[in-house]
């Protein structure tokens, strides 16, 4: 297993933000579904190793990224795309690209050509060149998607990858999706449902912290069937159902 | 839950240590060409301009003199520090400000090296840009013939500052990152720069000697034209300052996110380091004295730094007597034999006069407020030796050619009087003035000539009145005008007889006005 979480608890002084959440992923794409504020991020961050959890193991490609070394290891092998992208706006695609490559441990004679293999990747290929200030937000989004995928990751962590990209940039994204999870664990945490069924061989669904639901988008779909919850397309159905009943059971949150 | 497919990890290549140097090679590259310190060096270069270049050149284009202001006293320093500090605080607190510092932080490399990355890109433009704009300077220094040797030590300060300041500003800017930490640590190395110039003018010794701007001791005259500059302080500032630059380094690799134990282990070591090199540059100052040449640090002294430097003297004639300087003041020559003929004039062929006058390097002493160094008449046949570095040159602070003329007449006939370090007695102060008379500085002009900056300590103490009945000064008050009392009357008595009447009366008392037992009474 990639991915293999334990009763992961997250604090952030009063607040949980993720709780007890136990989790296994191998290679594919998993779809992370939640409302705002349910801990998709929160999660996606401890498996990013860029905060500890609070209490529960945690182990990423078969090592405990607790210590230093094996974090070391992961971190060379980890492809992570932040919610909110930072960017340094002077830089040009290549070198922003090129920077997390070389950060990332690349082998520099690596780099050239895997940078413009991610850059080609992501559609930006006659952007390359640019400065980062002069791209739009869904030229930069697929810019921060070129550096997550840079390295060719075994474990890729996108959060929210295809927020301000056009439908036509979300369909080869999805693509790029299921090509990376021949081989690689891709978790996509999301709000777009629609992104998790064209693209997702597994999903879950947090609420309040929790995962709520965890299967395939054909068994979210199937648990919306005869609801009466709202939703045009089947998938959303299934997610609002799952949602409501999570929420009708307060013991369950206890 | 499980995953729909389970397959086992990937795994890349061990990475090749030996990569590393090239890696690192590769985000310097990165860093040089998207470093924001080019865009501000236009406005150092501006500041560098007005404020270390251009009053410089109101100096005589001699080495020593010309980077005394910029180099001595750290105007290049100045010009730099704060913008620098600012740049590198802006540098430093990139990541948080763009909101990058999660993507950072996941990378494998650790964060301390990306950021050590960045901070030398930072370094490398600033100290270039320092190095660059100094070179400018001193090349045109060059093609305008300027003389003796460039003072190549405190070049060496002044980069080692530049990047010491860029290692703190990084260090604020990394340490507490917001869009406040550039102006804060710009203002903040202005503060300091302000307080190491305020406090290097009142402390001449000690541990302030450290401060890259206090000005005292590093630059004397003969420096570079009679003997070497001396490196002892420059290098104990050098460490001072590269030992905060290390210490500010090790500083941002601390904290828990900057990388692993090891990586943090080291940087603890390494700010250690830092620390105890500027403490030791700091004690190495404490022990610095005032010598002959400059400032001498026994821990760093090299007897070498004290051998005279070799040249050839150029030579002239003032009133058939050789008058010999330095090259490196071939340029004063005439102003030189112009001001001694009239009182070589008066002083040629007596017993005891100078068969030849030379230019020699002025010793310093350690005492507080002593400027200059006598001149003196001694040696068989006789010498009138002349450290014409403590006098204002032409040019120099404002010094005009006639006040340099008539400072050169005053010390000359003060040697010739054999008052020697003091005022002198009555009988000498007559003769003193009554041969200035003769050479054309008017009795009226003296008390000023006797008030001018720059002059040993005698020339003033010979304005004050009497203590006693022993000394009578030749004015009743200090400042210019007209001289009155017992001693300017002899004076006058001694000026008013012909000039060979004078020339005799002076072969047949000289010894006795020399050994300070002619009374005034005994004066024609």
């Amino acid at each position: 297993m990639n991915v293999e979480l334990t009763d992961l608890t997250r604090r952030f002084g009063r607040t949980t933000a993720v709780s007890g959440v136990t989790l296994e992923a191998g290679p594919g794409v998993f779809g992370l579904l939640g409302p705002n504020g349910a801990g998709k991020t929160s999660l996606l961050r401890m498996m990013a190793t860029v905060i500890p959890p609070t209490s529960g193991r945690l182990r990423l490609l078969g090592r405990d990224p607790g210590s230093y070394a094996p974090r070391r290891e992961v971190r060379r092998k980890l492809g992570y795309l932040p919610q909110s992208l930072g960017y340094y706006p002077g830089f040009t695609v290549a070198d922003f690209v090129e920077y997390f490559a070389l950060l990332k441990d690349m082998p520099p004679g690596r780099v050239p050509a895997a940078v413009a293999a991610a850059i080609e990747q992501v559609g930006l290929g006659d952007r390359a060149r640019a400065k980062l200030r002069t791209l739009s937000g869904g030229m930069l989004r697929r810019a921060g998607i070129a550096q997550a995928i840079v390295n060719d990751p075994d474990l890729l962590l996108l959060d929210e990858p295809t927020a301000g990209l056009d439908p036509e940039q979300r369909v080869a994204f999805r693509g790029l999706l299921r090509e990376f999870g021949q081989r690689a664990t891709v978790i996509v945490s999301t709000h777009l449902v629609e992104d998790v069924g064209a693209a997702c061989t597994e999903v879950a669904l947090m609420e309040q912290g929790r995962i709520v639901f965890h299967g395939t988008p054909a068994e979210l779909t199937a648990r919306g069937e005869g609801s009466g919850a709202a939703g045009d397309a089947p998938l959303e159905r299934g997610y609002s159902a799952v949602l409501a009943a999570a929420r009708s059971v307060p013991a369950a949150r206890a | 839950m499980t995953a729909a497919t389970s397959a086992p990890v990937r795994h890349q290549p061990p990475h090749a240590s030996r990569s590393v140097p090239l890696t690192a090679a590769r985000l310097l590259r990165l860093e040089l060409r998207r470093n924001p310190m080019p865009w501000i060096l236009p406005l150092i270069a501006a500041a560098f301009w007005f404020d270390s270049y251009r009053p410089s050149t109101t100096q005589p284009p001699i080495w020593v003199l010309r980077t005394f202001w910029n180099m001595g006293q750290g105007h290049t320093i100045i010009d730099f520090g704060p913008f620098v500090a600012g740049v590198a605080a802006w540098a430093g607190s990139r990541d948080v400000r763009r909101g990058i510092a999660d993507l950072v932080t996941v990378t494998a490399r650790s964060r301390w090296a990306a950021q050590l990355a960045s901070w030398a890109a930072t370094a490398i433009w600033a100290v270039g840009g320092y190095l660059v704009f100094v070179a400018v300077m001193f090349g045109v220094y060059a093609h305008q013939g300027v003389q003796g040797s460039p003072p190549w030590w405190w070049v060496a300060v002044g980069a080692a500052a530049v990047t010491a300041f860029c290692a703190a500003g990084f260090a604020v800017g990394a340490l507490f990152p917001s869009r406040f930490a550039a102006p804060l640590a710009a203002f903040g190395a202005f503060l300091v720069m302000a307080m190491s110039s305020r406090t290097g003018f009142s402390h001449t010794s000690g541990w302030a000697l450290i401060l890259p701007t206090n000005s005292n001791g590093n630059y004397q005259p003969p420096s570079g034209i009679f003997y070497p500059y001396l490196p002892d302080l420059p290098i104990a500032r050098v460490m001072f300052l590269a030992g905060i630059a290390v210490a500010a380094l090790g500083l941002i690799g601390l904290p828990a996110g900057a990388g692993g134990p090891w990586l943090r282990r080291t940087a603890a070591v390494v700010t250690l380091a830092g620390v105890v090199a500027a403490g030791t540059g700091v004690g190495l100052a404490g022990t610095a004295r005032l010598g002959p040449h400059g400032m001498v640090i026994p821990a760093l002294h090299d007897a070498a730094s004290d051998r005279p430097i070799r040249y050839t003297p150029v030579c002239g004639q003032s009133a058939g007597v050789a008058v010999c300087l330095n090259p490196a003041y071939r340029q004063f020559l005439p102003d030189v034999t112009a001001a001694l003929r009239p009182v070589l004039g008066e002083v040629a062929g007596l017993p005891g006069g100078p068969v030849r006058a030379t230019q020699v390097a002025g010793a310093y002493s350690s005492g507080e407020g002593e400027v200059g160094a006598p001149m003196t008449i001694s040696g068989r046949p006789p010498v009138l030796r002349m450290p014409l570095g403590s006098l204002n040159l032409p040019g120099a602070f404002g010094g005009s050619t006639a006040q340099f003329a008539q400072q050169l007449k005053l010390l000359s006939v003060h040697a010739f009087t054999g008052a020697g370090a003091g005022p002198g007695t009555p009988a000498q102060q007559a003769v003193q003035a009554a041969l200035l008379q003769g050479a054309g500085v008017p009795f009226s002009a003296q008390n000023g000539v006797l008030s001018a900056v720059g002059l040993p300590s005698w020339a003033s103490a010979t304005l004050q009145p009497p203590a006693s009945g022993h000394g009578a000064g030749p004015a009743e008050e200090d400042g210019p005008g007209p001289a009155t009392g017992p001693v300017h009357a002899a004076a006058r008595r001694l000026a008013a007889l012909p000039p060979s009447a004078r020339h005799a009366w002076l072969a047949a008392h000289l010894g006795a006005l020399r050994s300070g037992q002619l009374t005034l009474a005994q004066l024609p």
